[in-house]
């Protein structure tokens, strides 16, 4: 086990390093000057150095990556061109929105999918089965942004039950923060909830057709039983390996969600910074994501080790 | 010796008794009305090519068939007909009265729970020894199995033993509860022939030490031979010859009886010149879904007449039964007619 | 999901059942599941076509006095948005941004993807290693997260959507092609073409390609799928396509900016998005029980 976690450490710490690399190389390179891009077209020559030289943009790449680097090591994630504010605290001001809102869309999605997918592979080949199988085909296919739509005009406009859009923050008032997540949360669960169906029926249905489940049977478990205390058991193992591969995909889910409810979270900073064409921030903050999104995957792998014994003792 | 092995020994009743079963799914039948009784403490071998219905009677007898597959007629056992019984209720006889040993020990253990975990559930679940007490019968079962280093392999996971030992575990885990039967389908095809011998030698000290009756699945004749008391021969879903081991191997009845004992390589007829005389049966196992009428094994069978392909042969009663329109003479006649047909 | 991708495993496995005899396969919901998907495929293919000749109107010229017109109004059988622009049109012209876009992408990552995964399943141990690290390591940026970098440095349009769908779906085409590959190249007939004396590049070209035709034309389709989804959710976020194109993620976007989410034209381009999606994913799914029933077993 010692080995395998080792291993894990330094693949995430790679994968960091070369995310960065890349994050800045597409940011700096491709961007061409930053200065310019951020002051646009009427600046002049001197306003550009002299926002290059007050960033230090006027350094050799190298430096400027190190810089950038050693800066987020120490916590510093840089400042806004525009507004001159720290990114670390702009990013911190919207987790209060973001984290939980992805995080009850991915529990909700996967609520919804283990018990669903689960039903769905033990009734392949029936009517209900097929049924499930083409609701959830349909709900692949659905835009989150779309379900988003449909159910705000359904609740929102139509019956009035809850907020259309707009937030309340945790501060004011707890239950208004709670109310003004709700449709988000399930545009996004119930989304989440379709791709996750298809690969729970898959590995249950996997799972189904193994020897040790028909062992558990022989052994007196009814077909119910060793599907759930056996087969449950080793079908999470190829499901905590998709829901680390959804991370990046919840991600992009409540980028959308957060804008179609107009919730002030990390992405509609993102976004906003996007159009403002604030590289330092957007590249910050993009670092951030990306080394949680890597996070979740050494979680997904170091679990992956305590539950199946073979990982652990073979790599 | 336990209690309830000597009250079996003395207890003379049919552990088994099959009445017309007949397995099928919605397009296919494939074990076509068979009967048998495997008295307590007795010992049966089903023989047969793949394809011939072993498996699926094995797992009918179960109440283990996969999905699609239904079976019908009538098994008694333990004063209950077992097709008649819910999955609930057959569930608390499997691993208890009746239990079975698989073909692939590595994919027939769970691979994500510890061996020792796995076999003290089982007598858990059926009997009301505490954790303590299920450990230490494990521990014993292990000891039975001649499984070395018996505290370790408590702790280990199925990946990190050997087949052999794995299968032993398999075996251990079926005998955990004294069972009435245990059923073991080609316990040795997935191991090293290595270990095969080793393996079958622990099954058959192991079950007599536990007294349950066995039915033995397997291709393989002299396994048969050392082991049962009785066999079986299957033929595309239906048994073809029963008898006793001995008499049956020595002078075979039926005629794919006589070809499957032609057909399996012994010291004298393995001929490393090419000069084999090792036999084998023309033509191949029909398919289920277009068996010939008549006897199924008209088409390949050498004394076919008219009336092999228009009526089915039934098990004639008796000790020893076959189901065949020309069965094969006795030895003394035997020699005789071999002798006519030589010419 | 707008950041979707196409699900690896899906289609069951067969139940193993003990005689070899083999189950008669239910042939009709396979079957209609390539019919649908190719019908609805070929639908949409066709409206894009019919609107390079033929628009009911101009999708983008502004008619103030045809505001926001009901569906059934005769000349404007869907209604018309708030600055009286034709919804037919602008869905004609929208089915040509979500091919072009999403097609494009899937094009891209397919020719990248089968390079890198054929160099990672032919080359040694090292290569391989790299090539799979490095395609994990992609794997765990976020979609949405290379577009919006993308549209910060270089600007929005359809050529920058085009370009992150490329860099987001190339790590998995990278996996796929490669997994597919090293199956083929473990195939005895390989070893003997090797034995023959054949050069690598010919093997590659001439016995490989052709046995993962089948995996990369179903993956082409999924992504394909996948692609149009994710160019809806960025052109809807503002960061994808703008006018004078036009997009249905786009036409979300306007439709609840301009007039509240009570919309009723916030309905016509989801379901335009939907039914495609859908269809190709049905198409997707069809060809792979098709072309290579293998594929479907294929673990993750």
């Amino acid at each position: 086990m010692a080995i395998y976690v080792l291993r894990k450490l330094v693949f995430f710490l790679g994968a960091i390093f070369i995310a960065s690399l890349a994050i800045f190389l597409l940011i700096r390179g491709a961007g061409g000057n930053v200065a310019a891009v951020v002051l646009g077209k009427g600046a002049t020559p001197e306003a550009i150095n002299a926002l290059a030289h007050t960033y230090g943009l006027d350094q050799p790449l190298a430096v400027q990556y190190f810089d950038w680097v050693g800066n987020m090591l120490s916590g510093d994630l840089g400042r806004s061109f525009r507004t001159n504010e720290r990114v670390s605290d702009l990013v911190t001001a919207r987790l209060s929105v973001s984290i939980p809102l992805a995080l009850s869309g991915l529990i909700l999605g996967l609520l919804i999918a283990i018990p669903v997918g689960t039903y769905a592979a033990r009734n392949v080949g029936t009517p209900s089965g097929a049924i499930l199988a083409l609701v959830s085909q349909i709900g692949v296919a659905v835009p989150v942004f779309w379900a988003g739509i449909l159910l705000s005009l359904l609740f929102g406009v139509r019956l009035g039950w809850l907020p259309t859009g707009g937030w309340t923050d945790w501060s004011v008032s707890i239950w208004g923060a709670i109310r003004s997540l709700v449709l988000p949360v399930l545009s996004l669960g119930l989304i989440m909830a379709a791709v996750l169906i298809r690969y729970v029926r898959s590995a249950v249905l996997d799972v189904m057709n193994q020897d040790y489940l028909r062992t558990a049977r022989a052994v007196g478990m009814t077909r119910t039983e060793a599907l759930l205390k056996v087969g449950l058991r080793n079908a999470s193992l190829p499901l905590v390996t998709i829901v680390g591969l959804q991370i990046a995909e919840l991600i992009g889910g409540t980028v959308i969600i957060e804008t179609v409810f107009s919730l002030p979270g990390l992405s509609r900073m993102m976004l906003a910074n996007v159009a403002a064409r604030e590289v330092i921030v957007v590249q910050s903050t993009v670092m951030l994501i990306i080394i949680f999104v890597i996070a979740v995957n050494l979680l997904v792998d170091l679990l992956y080790g305590i539950l199946d014994p073979r990982v652990r003792s073979s790599r | 010796m336990t209690k309830p092995q000597q009250d079996r020994a003395q207890d003379r009743t049919n552990v088994l008794e099959v009445a017309n079963l007949v397995v099928h799914n919605t397009t296919l039948t494939a074990v076509r009305g068979i009967d048998f009784t495997l008295p307590a403490g007795g010992r049966m071998g089903l023989v047969g090519e793949s394809g011939s219905g072993k498996t699926l009677t094995a797992l009918s007898l179960m109440g283990l068939l996969p999905m699609g597959w239904q079976a019908n007629g009538s098994v008694r056992h333990d004063g209950v007909d077992l097709i008649a019984q819910s999955d609930k209720a057959l569930s608390s006889r499997r691993g208890r009265t009746l239990s079975m040993v698989f073909q692939d020990p590595l994919s027939s253990l769970d691979p994500v729970r510890r061996i020792g975990q796995q076999v003290s559930s089982v007598i858990r679940r059926h009997t009301d020894a505490g954790k303590k007490e299920a450990e230490r019968q494990t521990l014993e079962l292990f000891r039975l199995m001649s499984l070395p280093r018996p505290e370790q392999l408590m702790r280990a996971y199925p990946h990190e033993i050997s087949g052999g030992q794995r299968q032993r575990v398999m075996i251990a885990m079926a005998l955990a509860c004294y069972p009435q039967l245990i059923i073991a389908d080609e316990p040795t095809t997935a191991l090293d022939v290595t270990v095969q011998k080793q393996v079958l030698r622990l099954l058959n000290t192991a079950v007599q030490e536990r007294g349950s009756a066995l039915i033995m699945i397997t291709h393989d004749l002299p396994i048969i031979a050392a082991m049962c008391d009785t066999v079986a021969v299957m033929y595309a879903g239906k048994i073809v010859e029963m008898g006793p081991v001995a008499e049956v191997f020595r002078s075979p009845r039926h005629h794919y009886t006589k070809g499957l004992l032609e057909s399996q390589p012994t010291m004298d007829n393995i001929a490393l010149d090419g000069s084999s005389r090792l036999a084998s049966i023309p033509g191949m196992v029909p398919p289920l879904h277009s068996l010939p009428k008549g006897c199924a094994f008209h088409p390949r069978c050498s004394a076919a007449t008219e009336r092999c392909r228009t009526e089915i042969p039934q098990l004639e009663p008796g000790a020893r039964r076959t189901a065949c329109w020309h069965p094969i003479a006795a030895p003394a006649e035997a020699a005789i007619q071999a002798g006519v047909s030589a010419s | 999901m707008t950041m979707n991708q196409p699900s690896p495993m899906s289609a069951p496995a067969g139940v193993p059942i003990s005689p070899p005899q083999r189950k008669p396969r239910r042939k009709l919901p396979r079957n209609a599941s390539l019919l649908i998907g190719l019908v609805l495929t070929a639908l949409f293919l066709a409206i894009a076509l019919i609107s390079f000749f033929y628009l009911p109107s101009n999708p983008n010229i502004p008619v103030i006095r045809n505001r926001l017109l009901p569906a059934g109004t005769p000349g404007h059988w869907l209604g018309t948005d708030v600055l009286g622009r034709d919804i037919i049109a602008q869905l004609m012209v929208g089915a040509r941004t979500s091919i072009l876009v999403g097609a494009g992408g899937a094009t891209f990552s397919l020719i990248l993807g089968t390079i890198a995964g054929l160099a990672a399943a032919a080359s040694g141990k090292i290569t391989d290693e790299a090539i799979s690290r490095g395609s994990d390591i992609l794997l765990a940026i976020p979609g949405m997260v290379t577009a919006l970098v993308l549209a910060a440095t270089m600007g929005s349009g359809a050529l920058t959507t085009i370009l992150a769908l490329t860099a987001f779906f190339t790590p998995s085409f990278t996996r796929v092609i490669r997994s597919a590959a090293m199956g083929v190249l473990n195939e005895d007939f390989i070893t003997a073409a090797k034995l023959y004396g054949r050069g690598k590049i010919f093997v590659l070209a001439r016995h490989v390609l052709p046995n993962i035709a089948g995996v990369m034309i179903v993956q082409f389709t999924l992504y394909f799928a996948a692609g149009i989804l994710t160019e809806a959710g960025l052109s809807y976020l503002g960061v994808g396509v703008h006018r004078p194109s036009i997009s249905w993620g786009l036409m979300l976007n306007e439709a609840q900016q301009q007039v509240g989410v009570s919309s009723p034209l916030a309905i016509w381009p989801g379901f335009a998005i939907v039914l495609m999606v859908l269809g190709l994913n049905l198409l997707g799914d069809g060809l792979r029980d098709v072309l290579d029933p293998k594929l479907a077993r294929r673990a993750s």
